[in-house]
């Protein structure tokens, strides 16, 4: 991102797999996270930490990212983001994303973790397709 | 001899009539809103619905990284 300052932007879309019993609420973590002003330090926490994601230690990293228990323990036990999470799973079927992770690049989609050069090449491609 | 009966509508038939009308008109809208609004999400960019709290990087950037991802 540093590298692209101003030309690139990400946006990030929950896609918890059915597999991963705690990938969703841990997605809901974070968007309680958000709701409560750090989302992002939150959620680069949760990937520092993976995948100890059970309720007490997603409270722990709340309280480490400087975020009030209280509030955050609430979101969480009420499951407040629960149908946006939901959205995000729905769009990606509707889509045909069905693996994470998984990119869509101006629309082009970029399959799995892959080397840095490739994210390198694709977004060089994509910026030049814009101009 | 042959009765002729001559049916006529009553009062509340007539207003029945109408608010079946009204009632099938309304829902022909908004079926037919339902259809507009499926077919507009269909071809929404994969970045429409996204909390504005989990972007980073300008509106204006020419190229958007979308990410589908989960934390596990």
């Amino acid at each position: 991102m540093n590298e692209y300052d101003g030309r690139v932007r990400l946006v990030f879309k929950d896609l918890p797999l059915p597999s991963h019993a705690l990938a969703r609420p841990a997605a809901e973590a974070a968007r309680c996270a958000g709701a409560l002003g750090r989302y992002w330090p939150y959620h680069d926490r949760l990937f520092a930490a993976q995948p100890a994601f059970e309720r007490d230690d997603l409270i722990r990293y709340a309280v480490e990212t400087g975020l009030p228990r209280e509030p955050f323990t609430r979101c969480l036990a009420e499951r407040r983001f629960a149908s946006a999470v939901e959205a995000d799973v729905a769009q990606a079927r509707a889509l045909g994303v069905r693996s994470t992770p998984t990119f869509l690049i101006n629309g082009r989609p970029f399959v799995g973790a892959q080397p840095v050069e490739n994210f390198r090449a694709a977004i060089d491609d994509a910026l030049r397709a814009a101009r | 001899m042959v009765n002729r009966v001559r049916v006529t509508p009553t009062r509340w038939s007539r207003v029945y009539t109408f608010w079946t009308t009204c009632l099938l008109a309304v829902l022909l809208v908004l079926a037919g809103g339902a259809v507009v609004a499926g077919r507009a999400r269909a071809q929404a960019p994969p970045e429409s619905g996204a909390d504005p709290g989990m972007i980073r990087g300008p509106a204006s950037a020419p190229v958007t990284i979308v990410e589908f991802s989960d934390y596990q």
